[in-house]
């Protein structure tokens, strides 16, 4: 009873799989309309695992989905639209061949059916918390879109929905305090809140001209977007209403026209809203809006004197804290986390929250600042507003929205900088002085004067305030200083890995110092020109390392002393070893420390016998050196040895396995052997900088 | 036509010619002028005649310029005639130069083309003047098409209005002023043309057709496609025949009906449909649509209002977020981050699809001076592409401990002792050291090589105590020590003779009478009792021939010398040392030989043997003899004279093999670089196989003596030492430990460690170089 013979591709793997070509069969529709519906819902391609068995024995690069995505995509009602869209297109088409413009603009506005997704938005995040997972890329597109000029592509109705989306997501982040870190990095502004336990990490590029080179296809980043604002609409949606905010937030556009940016959104909070809402349409009395943000701020601001004397700034910035609203004020005991600290040395520690969040909250709470015009505005206000702090001054030019664009303001208490300090002051500052002159106020401009109690500081110090989540030393970060490198947050060091943060000594193997010292004489002439303005950068972060901790080499110099005598003889005794050539280097080292040692005896006997003492010569810095990394060196080396001869045991399978593993391992290993190799460098010509 | 007899006449005329050369080489003012050779006046001359002919052919000239023409010819005909005075005043007139070449022979067309085209002669001024020789149109351009232009060149043609030419061309001819359209205008206005008169004839009368006025009115009517007849309106106005008018007499005397009094019920009932559905809302007034509101509705509701987690879904795999940035990618990184010279030249020369990182690490001591990222859209364009293009993969990370994967050995410590160093070092020997042997009692050393020599060595100093040259040419490749301790032979082999040695100079005298009277004991046993083989087939030749070296090496304690078939390679005792087994892998048959040293007698124990036998052993304690040939193993019961067993190591060529001192257990070297552990018990496979060796494995070896050791040595110039323990148990499986990697041999021209020996009872072994030395390892 032989079964019926198959027919092939009717069963298995080649029903999982559709290619691309029959799938936008199956659904009747163009390529481009594929590419969006499947942007739109979501659907990737798949490699299949059996690649042969798919394609019916074609091996030719194919893209192949899931059959059964492709199949419920057959019921999307955007499959509908695209057809909708489609025929009245055709109508259009029809319409302004035969010149009727008029025609056509009907059919376009009345016929033209708009594409909604918000039941994909709800298809593809069943849940809020699946939305906020994705809303990483989404933000990254849509900060980049609010900083593009509008095109062909992009409609400049898409880019303000942009802008204005981006900036209500901005003010969530701000009065809910989601903002836990940030990043100046060379690509753009990386910041990463934290929204209902979500880590959120978008990027924002810097405020220039972006290049839109000739390969980039914007109609894929146009529907992209398209998805993206919608999502990122109805995440703002629930973000505000979960605060108790009215969404949308009411704009100004005016204040929007005038570069006001944040300060164009104005939050309101739902009870009033509802009330207006049962009105029906409210009518709002026409103000002027430059009178409404004035009587916001001061709103805003119950305590601080306008009027700009300033006498009182500790009480103010004491009243400026109790000012701060009511969310910070769980100060019961019993909320906060005890500190575990471990009492034998040896166990594990465990990570723990630092700072709580309203105390991260209220970092620059205190402050009033003031930016310069210089430094880049959009984020410091949202950086230091997402910290706490509400008086946020800037540069008139700098756009609307400012606490104060009056530098000689003397509420402020830190000012940002981002401006060289001058050579020569004195003759500037007469002319300042003389400019000065004729105002009511004294205008403070620095860098001809300082006002005093005022801090001065560059942008850096927000970042690292932030990411430390502590205030740092401003000093360091003194307009014109050098400043500290700038860390990435997000770096966690793993073992073995190298680590800026640590003293370049706690986390080298050992000998490996050694070694370094000496390939860094050979190359130290070569590298002092290379490298001298480099190694001025170098500034010790304070705080993050422990200064007194010595080098491995001087904590044990006592057993040190005997070994290095020992070791100092080695050196003559290698010659005497040469003539077993070809020796295995450990046996000649085992050879040599014997001999040694039975030199060292016999000169010790000697001495014994002639009632001398027995001088001790001491070994030069370089011998030392030798010995400390031979020693390591031969201990490695049977390490190695002994690792060797486990794997010669190994089955075939379990090595190769091993190889991979150990590829991974040793690029690694030797990344952050460069790393270290270069920082003892740097160290090394600084040390000899310092000494000169 | 006409022309050429005209021309031939001109030209034929060779009497003339030599007093006119004559004469212009005799007259010295010619020369001063016209720096002409002979051939230059003979084409002058030519070219007058061709300037006739020219002349008179040309139809387009006027009559005055015939009339010159005519002239000319006959000033020329004067000349040629006259004396050689008037030549000067032909070359002023003469305006053309000769170009057809009728006339002229094949040198002087040659010439011509080497020369200018123009010819220098002097005006009526006499100021030099360019005479351009007329281009000859030959067959391949045609230049008939060209539109004769005006050639008087860029003048003013007022200058000639009382001229009846308006300039010359390009030959001085002139050009005469054409004619005008006035005269022919006067001409036709001086003839009267009758009224009505059309050219034609009327073909009834054969009189010319005249035609009047209205006659021509109605033909240019036909002509245009218009109505003939006078007067006729196309468009005439409409004439209302129907009107909505009211007449005063009604057609109908009727009553008017009462629904036309009241409201229609119809009308009423679909008003208040429409009523209906706006009250409902489903009617609603028209409103153009606002952009504004349809975008403030956008997001007006909550989606996630009723959310429900969704299960999780194994085919679902979400988007990888993109990895937060490193310390390299800040604005101001820590200063090792920073490339140096040749990374970023590494970086900048990569393709862009190569490159680890995208972008080069950076340092701005300000934040005001960081610029813009350059590829931002791009890679923002790209990880769109990403997410909707790239087939995502679920991939398990390696989350192992790579030290778990590693099996647990036993610590070396524990299978101590084995040897670790070099000891001592044995130099002397010239060229490869082929084999070496350590004697029973665990004192001397023999080894042979290249050089032909036998050397025994002093194994704990390393000293040479004894040597013998064996052959000049022929290496010694097979040294061994007889196994037995009550005398002491060594048995060695170099090319096709096998010497059996008594080194006397070291041995004590009762020990030396001992191995003398083994080796003496034989002497003569051939003769004394022939062979069983011979008598059958007298003059077969004896596989092996006994016999005394000579006196030379007799001396020196050489004193049996067996001569084989072939080269021997290898030699292997019994353990009882009466017989020893010799290997020589060319001779076929004759490749496998056993030697009995009381006999003095020499077998072939194998009639044929399959496959090139290298290497064969005795078993340690049966009668059984294993025979390796490159692919098999095979074992023979010596006493049944039958085969044992045939083992496969699966080596393509097998290059030595040993016995466990226990007989069970046998390792293999290959030259494909494996060692190969054969449990005779098992399976005719190999138990373990053990690659560890990059070159070539010559020579494997168990300890003789019961410590679990075994050895090897590879071209690789290393020699690797095992812990291979065999367990008397049948239930458990020998255990094989690496141990120790001896190096220290030299590869000398791919050869490494040519052979090793184990002591006999300390873990100590001697192994042979290529580089010429012999190391002692413990």
């Amino acid at each position: 009873m032989a079964g019926r013979s198959q027919k092939k591709g009717t069963s298995g793997a080649v029903r999982n799989y559709i290619t691309r070509t029959r799938a936008v069969k199956k659904l009747q529709i163009s390529l481009p309309d594929f590419r969006r519906l499947c942007i739109f819902k979501g659907i990737y391609p798949r490699e299949p695992r059996n690649k042969k068995k798919v394609s019916k024995g074609s091996t030719a690069a194919t893209t192949f989905y899931y059959t059964k995505d492709i199949q419920y995509l057959l019921h999307e009602p955007l499959l509908a639209k695209f057809r909708e869209h489609k025929a009245v297109a055709k109508k259009i088409g029809r319409a302004l061949g035969r010149g009727e413009s008029g025609d056509a603009a009907r059919l376009e506005k009345t016929l033209m059916p708009t594409i909604r997704l918000d039941h994909i938005i709800k298809e593809r995040y069943p849940t809020f918390v699946d939305a906020l997972r994705d809303l990483d890329d989404a933000l990254s597109m849509l900060f980049l879109f609010a900083h593009l000029p509008s095109s062909q592509h992009m409609p400049a109705k898409t880019i303000a929905l942009c802008q204005r989306l981006t900036r209500e997501f901005e003010h969530y982040v701000i009065t809910s305090h989601a903002l836990r870190k940030s990043f100046l990095s060379i690509k753009g502004i990386y910041y990463q809140a934290t929204v209902q336990g979500q880590d959120i990490l978008w990027l924002v590029p810097y405020r220039f001209v972006q290049r839109t080179g000739g390969d980039i296809d914007f109609r894929i980043m146009g529907t992209f977007v398209e998805f993206y604002t919608t999502l990122l609409g109805f995440v703002n949606y629930r973000l505000y209403t979960s605060l108790g905010l009215v969404y949308p937030p009411k704009f100004n556009a005016q204040s929007d026209a005038q570069g006001g940016e944040l300060a164009a959104f104005q939050l309101q909070a739902k009870a009033n809203a509802t009330d207006g809402e049962t009105n029906g349409h409210r009518e709002h009395p026409p103000i002027n809006p430059d009178a409404q943000a004035i009587a916001d701020r001061v709103g805003a601001m119950p305590d601080v004197d306008v009027d700009g004397d300033g006498d009182g700034d500790g009480e103010k910035d004491a009243t400026a804290v109790a000012a701060i609203p009511a969310e910070d004020d769980q100060d019961e005991p019993t909320d906060e986390i005890d500190k575990f600290e471990p009492t034998a040395p040896d166990a594990d520690v465990l990570p723990q929250p630092q700072a709580s969040s309203a105390e991260v909250a209220s970092l620059f709470a205190p402050f009033t600042m003031y930016l310069s015009r210089e430094t880049p505005r959009a984020s410091l206000e949202f950086i230091l507003k997402a910290f706490g702090c509400k008086r946020v001054g800037w540069d008139g030019i700098l756009g609307d929205g400012a606490f104060t664009t009056n530098e000689s303001d003397p509420a402020i208490t830190h000012q940002i900088i981002d401006r060289p300090a001058l050579s020569n002051r004195a003759p500037a500052q007469d002319v300042a002085e003389t400019e000065s002159g004729d105002a009511a106020a004294p205008t403070v401009q620095w860098p001809y004067s300082t006002m005093p109690g005022r801090t001065y500081v560059q942008p850096q110090w927000v970042w690292d305030c932030i990411n430390q989540s502590k205030l740092l030393p401003p000093h360091l970060y003194a307009p014109g200083a050098e400043l500290p490198p700038h860390l990435s947050p997000w770096v966690k060091p793993s073992k073995g890995e190298y680590d800026p943060n640590l003293p370049l000594e706690a986390q080298q193997p050992d000998g490996e110092a050694e070694a370094f010292e000496d390939d860094g004489d050979e190359e130290d002439a070569a590298f002092h020109a290379d490298r001298g303005e480099d190694m001025h950068a170098i500034v010790d972060r304070e705080g993050s390392v422990e200064v007194g901790e010595g080098m491995h080499v001087a904590d044990d110099d006592e057993d040190e002393e005997d070994e290095d005598v020992d070791d100092s003889d080695d050196a003559n005794a290698v010659p005497a070893a040469e003539e077993f050539d070809g020796f295995d280097s450990d046996a000649e080292s085992d050879v040599s420390e014997g001999e040694a040692a039975r030199r060292q005896h016999q000169r010790e006997l000697e001495a014994e016998a002639t009632g001398k003492k027995l001088e001790i010569a001491k070994p030069t810095k370089k011998e030392q050196n030798a010995a400390i990394r031979k020693k390591f060196d031969k201990k490695r080396r049977e390490e190695e040895e002994e690792r060797e001869r486990q794997k010669m045991m190994l089955s075939n399978k379990k090595r190769k396995l091993l190889k991979r593993i150990e590829y991974g391992e040793n690029k690694r290993d030797t990344e952050s052997e460069q790393l270290r190799r270069k920082r003892a460098r740097l160290e090394k010509a600084r040390a000899a900088a310092e000494a000169v | 036509m006409s022309v050429n007899p005209r021309k031939r006449k001109v030209v034929t005329r060779p009497a003339p010619e030599p007093s006119d050369s004559e004469g212009e080489l005799a007259d010295g003012l010619l020369e001063g002028i016209l720096s002409h050779s002979e051939d230059e006046a003979a084409d002058d001359s030519d070219a007058d005649a061709s300037s006739v002919i020219e002349g008179l052919s040309d139809e387009e000239q006027g009559d005055d310029d015939e009339d010159s023409d005519e002239e000319h010819i006959r000033e020329e005909m004067q000349n040629l005639n006259t004396s050689d005075s008037s030549l000067r005043e032909t070359k002023g007139i003469s305006t053309h130069d000769m170009d057809m070449g009728t006339g002229a022979d094949g040198d002087l067309d040659e010439d011509e083309h080497l020369k200018p085209n123009y010819t220098v002669t002097t005006d009526a001024h006499g100021n030099t003047r360019y005479l351009y020789r007329e281009i000859d149109p030959v067959y391949d351009s045609d230049d008939s098409d060209v539109e004769a232009t005006n050639t008087i060149g860029n003048i003013d043609l007022k200058y000639y209005d009382e001229y009846p030419h308006i300039g010359y061309d390009i030959n001085g001819k002139k050009i005469m002023r054409p004619a005008k359209g006035e005269a022919l205008d006067a001409l036709l206005d001086s003839i009267d043309i009758p009224k009505g008169w059309t050219g034609l004839t009327d073909p009834q009368t054969g009189k010319p057709l005249n035609l009047s006025e209205e006659e021509l009115d109605v033909l240019k009517r036909l002509t245009r496609n218009e109505v003939v007849e006078d007067g006729y309106d196309p468009y005439p106005d409409m004439v209302a025949y129907f009107s909505g008018k009211q007449e005063v007499m009604p057609l109908s005397a009727a009553p008017e009906p009462k629904r036309r009094f009241v409201p229609s019920k119809h009308e009423s009932k679909r008003v208040m449909k429409i009523v209906k559905a706006i009250r409902e809302g489903r009617i609603q007034p028209y409103r153009p649509p606002g952009e504004q509101d349809e975008e403030q509705d956008a997001f007006n509701f909550d989606v996630w209002a009723d959310e429900k987690p969704r299960p999780d879904n194994t085919m679902h795999i979400p988007a990888p977020k993109l990895p937060p940035p490193g310390y390299e990618a800040s604005y101001h990184p820590p200063p090792e981050y920073l490339p140096d010279k040749a990374e970023e030249q590494a970086w900048l020369d990569a393709d862009e699809e190569d490159r680890e990182k995208e972008f080069l690490p950076k340092n701005y001591d300000a934040l005001r001076k960081v610029p813009g990222y350059e590829t931002f859209v791009k890679e923002r364009f790209e990880r769109s592409l990403d997410l909707y293009l790239a087939p995502r993969i679920r991939r398990n990370r390696l989350n192992i401990d790579p030290e778990s994967l590693l099996p647990k050995l036993p610590n070396p410590e524990d299978l101590k002792p084995f040897p670790t160093t070099c000891a001592a070092l044995f130099r002397g020997q010239e060229g490869r050291v082929r084999c070496v042997s350590i004697d029973p009692q665990g004192i001397f050393v023999a080894s042979g090589g290249d050089d032909g020599y036998i050397r025994i060595w002093e194994l704990l100093t390393g000293r040479q105590v004894w040597n013998a040259k064996l052959s000049d040419e022929e290496a010694v490749d097979a040294v061994q020590w007889r196994p037995t301790k009550d005398a002491s032979i060594v048995a060695a082999a170099a090319g096709e003779h096998v010497y059996l040695i008594v080194p006397f100079t070291l041995l004590s005298p009762d020990v030396e009478q001992a191995s003398r009277e083994v080796l003496d004991a034989g002497w003569g046993y051939a003769a004394s009792k022939p062979s069983t083989t011979t008598n059958g087939e007298a003059p077969k030749q004896a596989p092996g021939k006994w016999s005394r070296p000579g006196t030379l090496l007799e001396n020196k304690g050489v004193l049996v010398q067996i001569e084989v078939r072939s080269a021997v390679k290898i030699v292997n005792w019994h353990r009882r040392g009466d017989y020893f087994a010799t290997v020589s892998p060319r001779g076929q048959s004759t490749a496998v030989a056993i030697h009995t040293v009381s006999k003095h007698l020499t077998q072939l124990p194998f009639r044929r043997l399959k496959g090139i036998a290298q290497t064969a052993q005795f078993h340690p304690s049966k009668a059984i003899f294993f025979v390796a040939t490159r692919n098999t193993i095979r074992s023979y019961d010596l006493a049944k004279q039958e085969l044992v067993k045939i083992l496969q190591p699966g080596a393509k060529w097998i290059s030595s093999i040993d016995v466990h001192p226990g007989g069970d257990n046998l390792i293999v070297g290959t030259y494909d670089k494996r060692l190969l552990w054969h449990d005779l018990d098992l399976s005719n496979k190999p138990y373990k196989t053990l690659r560890f060796h990059k070159e070539a494995i010559r020579a494997v070896r168990f300890h003789p003596a019961g410590l679990p050791l075994f050895a090897d040595a590879s071209d690789d110039g290393s020699l690797q030492i095992f812990h291979g323990n065999v367990v008397g148990d049948l239930m458990q499986n020998a255990t094989i430990v690496p141990l120790k990697v001896l190096r220290g041999h030299k590869i000398n021209s791919r050869l490494g460690v040519m052979h090793l020996d184990w002591h006999p009872r300390e873990p100590w072994c001697v192994s042979a170089g290529a580089d010429g030395t012999l190391r002692l390892w413990c």
